[in-house]
């Protein structure tokens, strides 16, 4: 008797658990999320917003996953038919994955949209569809070191500096200590900024590549000219110059007195040379307009999803102005994508480096074309010649062209 | 049925087999040897190899998911036009590409089978103490991950960096040198001590094949190709001593003795009797070491990304580059098919050459 | 080939020969250590690096002498110490920060993934390779020839362009993301099989034929005689297949980049070495690469004398 009982009392518990475990299926989700491994503490932040989102939304779990050389590995995935719900896409390559048609739209799907910076959501839209939030961005600004300024009896840059100002500047500091003016590496991802100024378009309306082409020819040229001028003075040093790693070092061991670097360089600065002062503004205007350069990376939801309710819900929660805030108070490097958390994000990482946030109205992203490696190398290159004085800025801008046309024909 | 025996199985008790029958244990128990090793190997390396070839014909951008029906068109050869017959800037960095790795392997297997040779023989002397130390110490660096070694040896050679302080300390001229960054030819650097430039050699030096200039064929590896040479000459010498050390084990001591008891020096015993011994072992070293150097990779992705300008680009990071950082699959297996022949050529000529005939 | 000469007397030799002969060794014991230490010294400053805090990193790497007090710390009152503070010239005052920062994350799962994928290929590959080695040097069966090309020509493909493929078809296989996904894809290898057949080829045939005549089938015949002699060569093997797999990071991204508590060392030092190369975090990452690499030199100076050890080869004698 008893033992019937407790039978059958055990089949009833049988089955309303596994009754409840088919319900609690039914309404779980799981989602993928993919990203580029940063530092430790950036993984650990995004894990805690992550925590917070499924705290918020007891339904859906979410399965983070680092990964190093992100790129391989996303596009084997992608190749594969079997790509995760949400992932991380940078900018170089947002244009690629839109046209391969892995990436859903954002229309619609996110919280406030116009909060973002107009130049952020720029970025991420292609062919007129935007397709992806960013998290955070860096720009593009000018660091200098107070120090060397003060030695050589100069003002400190402003925010209303030109060319000119950035000229003289560097050249004084040049010969009046024993520090080079400025430093910085011949790149296409920090000379682009001085091209902006002097008025040149990466792409016009259309959306065509036109860089260096017609009048955007002349804003090449000047934009080299003006390196090369510095160059002839002494007043302008690689890091290869300097026998530094990259211009961060070159500017923090106080080789050089200013240099543009992004919003990684805080970080860097206050672990690696924490007794070196400095300031920061944004860039100088040139003769056409301000500009700088933007490095940013976005959060995709990806097409084709089982589930795209739920994957744009945690790109809306980390991306939106509740994950915008997190973001803020963590106080990273990169500042995040929303304006209403500007003022969080100064206090938290530090009211000196407003000229970061304040970059980013006129900020641009470098993006190139599919397939054009080679012109980024061409044109590297042709930057490093012109100041190896084995170039003159028109020859250079014009071997550039030539490679762009001959990879755009493909 | 005739019975063939054979002397041996005559005396083999019990066993009548005919040499049929032989033949075909024999075969099974090859068959069967080989099985699992090659298995693995079909199924993981020659039917993705297969699956590349036909990528190569394709204008698959390798990210498109294949799973989708317009994931690429057929272009038949296309690929392999653009990439070895057409004017352009695929043929360009192509043959860059090409000559760069050539410059490579010329320098480095050469460099590094005679390298782990010497090592292995001199780590092998009777005389030698600590042997397992010397042993140890030689093959450091091949058991280190190349990422590693590739970011130490960069930081070394920058230009404040330990190298030039040690070169500006012994030589008091001495001019800092951008190891990493330097694009000119060491063969251009050599002539222009004679005075010989393009400029001064005329015309002729300006005439381009396949996109490059005849002058530019002549350039020998950039300054930057010639330290990541060394850096993985050093790097793999390790491992061929390893391999030179066990095959100097089986030669038998009394081959020695009975040299040394003829008169014959150590530079004779090296020369005479050592190296013919080691002919099998050599040849696996040099192959293996055409192999290696012909599909470097890891050191240029991350010291140089195949700059500066393009001098150190080789044909195996291409490769990659074609198909991860262009995003133009097709291509890039295109490009790997082409490697694989060449090296397939390169190690069948060898063969021809050197020979694989062991030495009784 | 060798008359015993009963003349055994060498010739005179000149006094400049003599000093040669002398000096010879000394020479050369110079040349070796010389040698020796240009192939360690760069893990020697990997090692002093490892142990320093950020800012004597940048300040002073060529620093390779630690000097008390040991241990201090990298950040005093929130902010970090200063480079002068720690080192000067060639001294620096260790600290373990380096390390307690990635004992921190998963390394010891890492590690231990690492031991499990090196050892399990390793022992696969060394019985696979030696069969396939064998079959391919001594055994006569269609296809010989064909297979060893074969062989040889999964060597000459460039890795990079095999992934896209490789991953497709283990993903069918459902092996991805498995420890066993990782291991069979490895467990043979054509470097291991072309290596044992050059050595097969080298014994010589009248060993093997002397044991047929006494009746030993194949089998009998590879393992009790032709395995026991391939010992160096099965050392080298080891050797290789092991350092191989302990440092292998393409296949390892490709078959089980997705699941992170999978990760052998080599992916977790790309991890560490993060998206950033400005912002790496050198102690960190100079740490990891010490602890991947000592267990490895240590693995083989143990077992590296069995390359004399291990040749017990008394052959056919003259």
């Amino acid at each position: 008797m008893r033992k019937s009982r407790l039978l059958v009392f055990f089949m009833l518990l049988v089955t309303v658990v596994s009754a409840g475990a088919v319900v609690a299926q039914d309404d779980g989700v799981t989602l993928q999320l993919w990203g580029a491994s940063s530092s430790e503490a950036e993984n650990a932040a995004l894990e805690a917003q992550v925590a917070a989102f499924e705290a918020a939304n007891p339904g859906i779990d979410v399965e983070i996953t680092f990964s190093p050389e992100y790129d391989t590995t996303l596009q084997t995935a992608f190749a594969s038919g079997d790509y995760p719900h949400v992932f991380y896409v940078g900018q170089a390559r947002i244009a690629e994955y839109a046209e391969a048609g892995v990436l859903d739209t954002a229309e619609g799907n996110l919280t406030e949209p116009e909060d973002l910076y107009e130049s952020q959501a720029n970025v991420f839209t292609v062919g007129g569809t935007f397709y992806c939030p960013p998290k955070d961005f860096s720009v593009l600004a000018l660091e200098y070191n107070p120090d060397l300024f003060d030695e050589a009896g100069l003002e400190y840059p402003t925010a209303d500096w030109t060319w000119d100002d950035l000229r003289a500047a560097a050249i004084a500091i040049t010969e009046n200590t024993d520090a080079v003016g400025f430093a910085v590496g011949a790149d296409l991802d920090r000379w682009m900024a001085f091209y902006l100024q002097a008025g040149g378009q990466i792409y016009n309306e259309d959306g065509e590549f036109v860089f260096g082409q017609d009048d955007n020819m002349q804003a090449a040229v000047d934009a080299l000219t003006f390196f090369q001028e510095l160059r002839e003075a002494g007043a302008l040093a690689t890091p290869a110059d300097l026998g530094a790693g990259w211009s961060g070092e070159a500017f923090g061991n106080g080789a050089a007195a200013m240099t543009m670097e992004g919003n990684w360089i805080i970080q860097y600065m206050l672990d690696t040379f924490p007794d070196t002062n400095w300031g920061v503004v944004p860039l100088p205007a040139g003769p056409a307009a301000e500009g700088t350069l933007t490095f940013t990376v976005c959060l995709a939801v990806g097409a084709d999803n089982a589930n795209p309710e739920e994957s744009w819900q945690l790109v809306d929660f980390l991306t939106g102005p509740e994950g915008a805030a997190m973001t803020a108070e963590a106080g990273f490097g990169p500042a995040p994508a929303r304006m209403s958390a500007e003022a969080l994000w100064l206090e938290s990482r530090g009211e000196v480096y407003a000229a970061f946030v304040e970059s980013a109205e006129f900020a641009t992203a470098p993006i190139l074309p599919v397939g054009f490696q080679s012109f980024r190398d061409a044109l590297n290159n042709n930057i490093q010649q012109v100041l190896d004085g084995n170039l003159t800025p028109e020859e250079a801008v014009e071997d550039t062209v030539d490679v762009a046309q001959d990879l755009l024909e493909e | 049925m005739a019975q063939t025996l054979t002397p041996s199985s005559a005396v083999a008790h019990g066993s009548f087999m005919t040499q049929a029958d032989r033949r075909r244990q024999e075969a099974l128990t090859g068959y069967a040897f080989m099985a699992p090793a090659f298995i693995i190997l079909l199924v993981f390396l020659i039917i993705p190899l297969l699956a590349a070839a036909y990528f190569s014909t394709t204008d698959w951008n390798g990210v498109t998911p294949l799973t989708r029906p317009d994931a690429y068109q057929s272009l038949g050869v296309r690929n392999y036009e653009r990439l070895l017959f057409e004017e352009g800037i695929r043929q360009e960095r192509f043959y860059t590409s090409l000559k760069n790795t050539i410059y490579y392997v010329l320098g480095v297997v050469p460099l590094q089978t005679v390298l782990a040779l010497l090592l292995a023989v001199v780590v092998n002397q009777r005389w030698l103490k600590a042997k397992g130390f010397f042993r140890t110490a030689f093959y450091f660096p091949s058991i280190t991950s190349s990422v590693v070694i590739s970011l130490i040896f960069m930081w070394l050679f920058t230009s404040n960096g330990l190298i030039n302080q040690g070169l500006g300390a012994i030589f008091p001229n001495y001019q800092n040198v951008t190891w990493l960054n330097d694009a000119n030819g060491v063969i251009h650097n050599l002539l222009r001590l004679f005075g010989i430039t393009r400029a001064a050699v005329g015309d002729w030096a300006s005439v381009e094949i396949a996109s490059i200039r005849l002058w530019d064929w002549i350039s020998g590896p950039s300054v930057t190709m010639l330290m990541i040479m060394l850096l993985a000459t050093w790097t793999t010498i390790g491992t061929m001593m390893v391999i030179y050390l066990a095959a100097l084990q089986n030669i038998p001591r009394h081959v020695y003795e009975a040299a040394t008891v003829d008169g014959a020096n150590a530079w004779q015993i090296f020369r005479r009797i050592t190296v013919p011994l080691l002919r099998p072992t050599t040849f696996f070293i040099i192959t293996i070491g055409l192999i290696g150097a012909f599909q470097v990779f890891d050191q240029i992705f991350v010291i140089s990304n195949g700059g500066p300008n393009d001098t150190t680009l080789t044909i195996a990071y291409l490769v990659y580059a074609s198909g991860f950082t262009d995003q133009r699959m097709g291509q890039a297996a295109a490009t790997a098919i082409v490697l694989f022949v060449i090296i397939f050529t390169f190690t069948l000529l060898q063969r021809r050459f050197v020979g694989d005939r062991a030495v009784t | 080939m060798a008359t015993l000469a009963l003349d055994t007397q060498p010739p005179e030799q000149s006094p400049v020969a003599r000093f040669v002969r002398r000096a010879l060794p000394i020479v050369g014991a110079i040349f070796l250590i010389t040698f020796a230490l240009i192939q360690i010294l760069p893990f020697v400053y990997t090692l002093a690096n490892s142990f320093k805090c950020l800012p004597v990193i940048g300040a002073n790497p060529q620093a390779v002498i630690p000097v008390p007090p040991f241990g201090v710390p990298c950040m005093v009152d929130g902010s970090a110490v200063s480079a002068s503070q720690q080192s000067s010239g060639i001294t620096f005052n260790p600290s373990v920060e380096g390390y307690q920062e990635i004992l921190n994350l998963n390394l010891p799962r890492w590690a231990l993934n690492t031991v499990i994928y090196a050892v399990t290929i390793m022992l696969l590959r060394l019985a696979f390779d030696s069969l396939a080695g064998y079959a391919l040097a001594r055994l006569k069966f269609p296809g010989n020839r064909l297979m060893f090309l074969m062989v040889l020509g999964t060597l000459m493909i460039p890795a990079v362009v095999l992934l896209i493929p490789r991953f497709i078809i283990l993903k069918q296989l459902g092996m991805l993301n498995t420890y066993q996904g990782l291991i069979i894809t490895l467990a043979a290898d054509g470097f291991g099989i072309f290596l044992m057949k050059q050595f097969f080829e080298s014994i010589p045939e009248e060993i093997e034929e002397a044991a047929m005549v006494d009746g030993a089938s194949r089998f009998t015949l590879f393992f009790r005689i032709v395995l026991p002699m391939a010992t160096p060569a099965l050392t080298a093997l080891a050797i290789f297949s092991f350092q191989g797999q302990w440092n292998n990071f393409l296949d390892a991204l490709v078959i089980i980049g997705g699941n992170q508590s999978l990760w052998n060392l080599p992916m977790g030092l790309a991890f560490l070495r993060g998206a950033g190369g400005e912002t790496l975090r050198w102690h960190q990452f100079l740490a990891g690469s010490v602890l991947t690499t000592v267990p490895l030199a240590v693995i083989f100076f143990v077992f590296q004398r069995y390359f004399v050890e291990g040749t017990a080869y008394s052959g056919l004698k003259g």
